[in-house]
């Protein structure tokens, strides 16, 4: 049962049309990684899925509540991490996560503890001080920490990992893999190796509507290109290699496409090399990664 | 509801970006300066052109207090809220710290009523203490009889205030840019001005309600006569703010 659903969703913005007959299923549970180019259409995703913007054609549900321009009905579920949260900076994180609260209808009862909790998760001073001095990491947190606080059944990330540094991208994609199991997430990027780390569904969204749409797994199987690393200590050796076997050569590095299963290509490689009198450093089993199926499926 | 904790917000932010320190201070100084300047007036051009004067020097009441106080707010103190709040809608707009909260089911109509609350609600209050420091220092140095009904000539001023403020907020929530509110209140004045040439119009133009308060004040003029252009300016602010509702229900966040 899909707690989000964009059935035949279209947008146009002037003569370009962004997106084309959309159709997006994420599952209650769900990490699902939305896909795309800079410019792909996945921020008018979002803003559609929020009611900021309007489709031109097409449905969007909300745990079955469809979405209408302008009305917040299917918002109540619903929480939003934009890639550069904008505040009122003159307000502490406290005074922020309280409004933020209250607006959303949380029993105030409930509201200090839980604003408390959620600085605390973020790792964001409790104090008074003003968000006016926040870094970039701290933003992003402080956005995280309001998305949060409503404890939403959907939450939207709009690319939030874009701009942090590792340290901060690591600790945003750990809190949001600690949300499997308790809140669906839509993830929206174009930085690959994120998705890979943290998602378990994977759609690709190009020219207009989901190129791809799937498991991880699914998507490796569907488009294996399982390959052999071979690494020699000297570009002489990788280039005898690379004629031995027939593979693309790179410094000293030979790419081997696994056109059978990986073992048995293993085997026979190492069969060859021992008659060549060659000796690899090191042999790597690739597998097909998503930065690979993204070109496949984006070219 | 929600307008309640919108408008507490943009109070705390009002305050904290000093924005009700730089109000409250200058509306002081014009109920400071008032009374001072009707009462020091004559002794300044005393001794600035000698004692010499081919003409003499009338002696100051209560009305040039007055007078004083009403120039001073009509022609410096609209203008200033005005362009404090010239940018209360556009820079919420641009700067898109209306998003978190509109998805958190904040509606758009309260963000205009807030802002406007908040608004008129330091109008009102800096032009009541600027009224009272007038008042006290007016009745200190001018104890006399020419102006009984200091509190007739107010109304129409704040009411006036108020219509500036909606305008503001209206031309505000028009576009992004920082200086449309008060280009629109600018604009609104002086549309007022040209509609006040027309005589049959004059009962009807809101910016009577800025003009004749020291008529008011000295009981030359009654109240009812500017009931027109009071009920006008009610229409025209709920006009302003609907408009500013609606304007701002279209705009992408």
């Amino acid at each position: 049962m899909p707690i989000l659903s964009l059935t035949n969703v279209s947008k146009r913005f002037g003569a370009t049309s962004v997106l084309r007959d959309l159709t997006l299923n994420v599952p209650e549970g769900a990490l699902y990684g939305f896909v795309g180019a800079n410019g792909a259409g996945k921020t008018t995703t979002m803003k559609l899925i929020l009611g900021l913007d309007t489709c031109d054609a097409g449905t969007i549900t909300v745990a079955d509540t469809p979405v209408h321009y302008g009305r917040t009905t299917a918002n109540q579920g619903i929480a939003y991490l934009p890639d550069v949260p904008a505040y009122d900076e003159d307000l502490s994180p406290s005074e922020y996560l309280t409004l933020c609260g209250r607006i959303a209808g949380v029993p105030r009862a409930d509201l200090m503890p839980r604003v408390t909790a959620m600085l605390k998760q973020v790792d964001l001073p409790t104090s008074r001080r003003r968000i006016h001095g926040f870094s970039r990491g701290m933003r992003q947190r402080l956005g995280i920490a309001q998305a949060l606080l409503t404890r939403p059944r959907l939450l939207l990330c709009d690319e939030p990992t874009s701009a942090l540094d590792p340290a901060g991208r690591r600790e945003l994609l750990d809190l949001l893999a600690s949300l499997r199991g308790q809140t669906t997430v839509l993830f929206s990027t174009h930085i690959l190796s994120d998705v890979e780390r943290i998602c378990d569904r994977v759609g690709i969204l190009h020219d207009g509507h989901l190129a791809v749409e799937g498991t991880l797994t699914d998507l490796r199987q569907q488009y294996a290109h399982d390959r052999l690393e071979l690494q020699f200590s000297t570009p002489e050796g990788a280039q005898a290699a690379g004629r031995a076997l027939n593979g693309a050569v790179q410094g000293t590095t030979v790419t081997l496409t696994a056109t059978e299963a990986p073992q048995t290509v293993m085997r026979q490689t190492l069969r060859t090399l021992v008659a060549q009198d060659l000796t690899p450093q090191a042999v790597t089993h690739a597998e097909t990664t998503l930065e690979e199926i993204f070109m496949e499926v984006t070219q | 509801m929600t307008t309640w904790l919108f408008a507490r917000k943009e109070l705390v932010v009002a305050w904290r970006r000093h924005r009700v320190l730089l109000v409250g201070a200058l509306f002081l100084l014009f109920g400071l300066q008032s009374p001072l300047i009707a009462k020091l007036t004559p002794d300044l051009m005393r001794s600035v052109l000698g004692s010499d004067l081919p003409l003499k020097l009338p002696t100051p009441t209560s009305v040039d207090s007055w007078t004083q106080f009403y120039k001073n707010l009509t022609q410096l103190g609209l203008f200033l809220v005005a362009l404090v709040f010239s940018n209360t809608v556009s820079q919420a707009v641009s700067r898109g710290t209306l998003v978190n909260l509109v998805t958190k089911g904040l509606p758009r109509y309260a963000v205009i009523l807030a802002k406007y609350l908040v608004a008129a609600g330091l109008w009102l209050s800096a032009l009541l203490m600027s009224f009272g420091v007038t008042w006290a220092y007016t009745r200190y140095y001018f104890p006399d009889d020419l102006t009984p009904h200091v509190w007739r000539g107010l109304l129409p001023l704040a009411l006036f205030g108020l219509l500036l403020l909606a305008l503001t907020v209206l031309g505000s929530a028009l576009t992004r840019s920082s200086f449309t509110g008060f280009l629109a209140a600018a604009a609104g004045f002086v549309t007022l001005s040209l509609i006040g040439l027309i005589p049959a119009a004059h009962r009807f133009d809101p910016l009577s309600l800025a003009q004749d308060n020291l008529a008011l004040v000295t009981g030359s003029k009654a109240l009812h006569t500017f009931v027109p252009a009071m009920g006008l300016s009610v229409a025209l602010i709920v006009i302003c703010l609907g408009l500013a509702i609606w304007r701002l229900n279209r705009t992408k966040l």
